[in-house]
């Protein structure tokens, strides 16, 4: 019994990290309606710039060497949108997919480029678990708990309360219409791409705190952050939230029955169930709670 | 010489294999980003059975029914949604073929590949056999490529065009959308996974990293740079990649340098789909639209 509340535990921090990712990539489909296959590219190098600053000539520990791996990584963000998805937004579908396509093999060969294939470690001795009635949980991974809420918290704020997060919902909901009643587009999209590279950032940070750094972490992290938002129904926030939690406690529990070179496998199997049986989301019947 | 002939037999199979895309992206508009997996599949089927002692052709035979099976089955769920969608299912996909690949040790052997697979026996193996294979090879393109023309030229092939320009007017004139689609990917399935099964006898060794998200990249780029939905785009997009590919070799690269090579080539792959998108969607060629 005990296993399976400690695979539960693990689900839920491993769910909580893919909700970081997975609201990003649904606030870019629900604004643009596109779906950001480059979108696992940020992830990757939020993580990797954090290590870029621990190392020389910064040494800056890591919760410091992450503000600036999460402001460039913005910048990236911004830069996706300015100079190859805003040129082909109007245009073809199939142009701008095979764009973002063809971006994120471009961003990950970019890490590859700068910090070799290999496997890399902020550097952190494993530390053993902290007992917590009977179950284990390390301090790394409290801290992923604890910064997974505060910044899902920010979101949350940023999204009910704020000016800002009422005309992100209107132009969602119909883009001309929002132009009509006087907000600026250019702003919003703005507002939506740093936030969604600002939280793939500190997702993947929080991701390469717990495991390691590679330069395929973009793309299995995508896989699931799309599976999330599937489960939430696209352009639903609070959907991806809960997607994301789903996928990780699957995919933690899936261990228990499953070989587990085949945990990826929950991903894609929830993907074409969902795509099968409720193409819109777990939500979809309530019409998409944005 | 003997170089120039392995050049010439590695464009041909990607040509096959970027004509059995660009019936899917080209013609039907279906974003397709896990072909690789059909290609992978066509390869293990074949380089399976001509171990087991079974003949190549039966081998070659197998791995189009196996790949076409396998296209059809996921079509099936994946195209009762349009767009993003599919490229979500199919990118998936890829993935979790390649980790089968990887995983399934008692049919695949992992990681270690399968080496020694036998080449036809009338065009034997080594050097020698080279120019055979090449005329194999020239003679199966010939077939997909007459193929694919009729196949596109024919009522089917300008029902598959209306269903990419606009699915609506597909089935207010009559036409099944979503059979035409699934037939679509079917049948580049099955070709590719003939291209793959050409592969896996000309390279004699597979491993799952031979089917990656690199592939798929490499196909995509081969089928959009000679022209979407033209019969002659694909082949030319294959040899200008592929010899641009080969010629890297040449390069006098200090060996220091060796291992930013793959990165480098990488991004410009990426850059090169971008700026495509960018400046000229349509390709090298153009498609002729009456």
């Amino acid at each position: 019994m005990e296993y399976y509340a400690q695979l539960l535990l693990n689900g839920i921090i491993a769910g909580s990290i893919y909700a970081l990712f997975a609201v990003g990539l649904t606030m870019v489909y629900g604004v643009f309606r596109f779906i950001n296959f480059a979108h696992g590219e940020l992830i990757a190098w939020g993580a990797y710039l954090a290590l870029f600053f621990t190392r020389s000539p910064f040494y800056l520990p890591i919760y410091f060497a992450a503000l600036p791996a999460l402001l460039i990584t913005a910048l990236i963000g911004l830069a996706q949108d300015r100079f190859v998805f805003e040129p082909l937004r109007h245009g073809n579908r199939i142009t701008l997919l095979i764009a973002s396509i063809g971006l994120s093999y471009f961003l990950r060969n970019a890490i590859r480029l700068i910090w070799g294939s290999d496997l890399q470690t902020y550097g952190f001795m494993p530390t053993r678990g902290i007992d917590l009635a009977g179950l284990s949980i390390t301090s790394a991974q409290i801290t992923m708990m604890a910064a997974a809420i505060l910044f899902l918290g920010i979101l949350y704020i940023i999204l009910a309360h704020t000016m800002l997060g009422k005309s992100l919902r209107a132009v969602a909901d119909n883009m001309t219409l929002a132009q009509i009643m006087g907000i600026t587009i250019k702003k919003v999209s703005l507002a939506v791409w740093v936030l969604a590279s600002f939280f793939s950032a500190v997702g993947g940070v929080l991701l390469a705190v717990d495991t390691n750094l590679e330069p395929m972490m973009g793309l299995t992290n995508l896989l699931k952050a799309f599976a999330a938002v599937l489960l939430g129904g696209a352009g639903n926030v609070w959907g991806a939230l809960l997607g994301g939690l789903i996928i990780g406690v699957a995919e933690n529990l899936s261990v228990a029955f499953i070989s587990p070179g085949y945990k990826d496998f929950i991903s894609f199997a929830l993907i074409i169930l969902m795509l099968l049986f409720r193409p819109k989301g777990i939500f979809g019947i309530l019409g998409g709670v944005r | 010489m003997d170089y120039l002939l392995h050049i010439f037999i590695v464009s041909l199979i990607y040509a096959i294999f970027a004509m059995s895309l660009n019936l899917e992206l080209g013609f039907t508009g279906l974003y397709n980003f896990g072909h690789v997996a059909f290609f992978g599949i066509g390869a293990y089927t074949s380089a399976l059975l001509s171990l087991a002692g079974h003949p190549v052709t039966l081998g070659m035979v197998c791995s189009m029914i196996v790949s076409g099976g396998m296209g059809a089955l996921l079509a099936i769920p994946a195209l009762r949604l349009t767009g993003d969608y599919f490229g979500i299912a199919t990118l998936s996909f890829g993935e979790i073929t390649r980790l089968f690949f990887l995983n399934e040790r008692w049919l695949t052997k992992g990681p270690m590949g399968l080496p020694g697979i036998p080449r036809p026996t009338w065009i034997g193996e080594g050097v020698a056999g080279l120019p055979w294979f090449l005329i194999f090879c020239m003679l199966l393109t010939l077939v997909v490529f007459i193929l694919t023309r009729h196949l596109t030229r024919s009522p089917f092939g300008r029902a598959l065009k209306v269903v990419r320009e606009d699915e609506y007017v597909a089935q207010a004139l009559g036409k099944n959308a979503l059979s035409f689609k699934i037939r679509a990917v079917t049948v580049g399935s099955i070709l590719a996974g003939l291209a793959g099964s050409l592969w896996a006898h000309y390279i004699s060794y597979i491993s799952p990293a031979d089917f990656t998200l690199t592939e798929t990249i490499l196909v995509l780029l081969c089928v959009v740079l000679g022209g979407r939905g033209t019969n002659w785009g694909p082949i030319l997009g294959a040899f200008v990649i592929i010899f641009f590919q080969e010629i890297i070799r040449f390069l006098p690269i200090p060996a220091d340098f060796d291992r930013f090579v793959a990165p480098i080539q990488g991004m410009v792959y990426g850059a090169v789909l971008i700026i495509l998108m960018l400046k000229r969607p349509e390709g090298l060629l153009q498609e002729y639209k009456e």
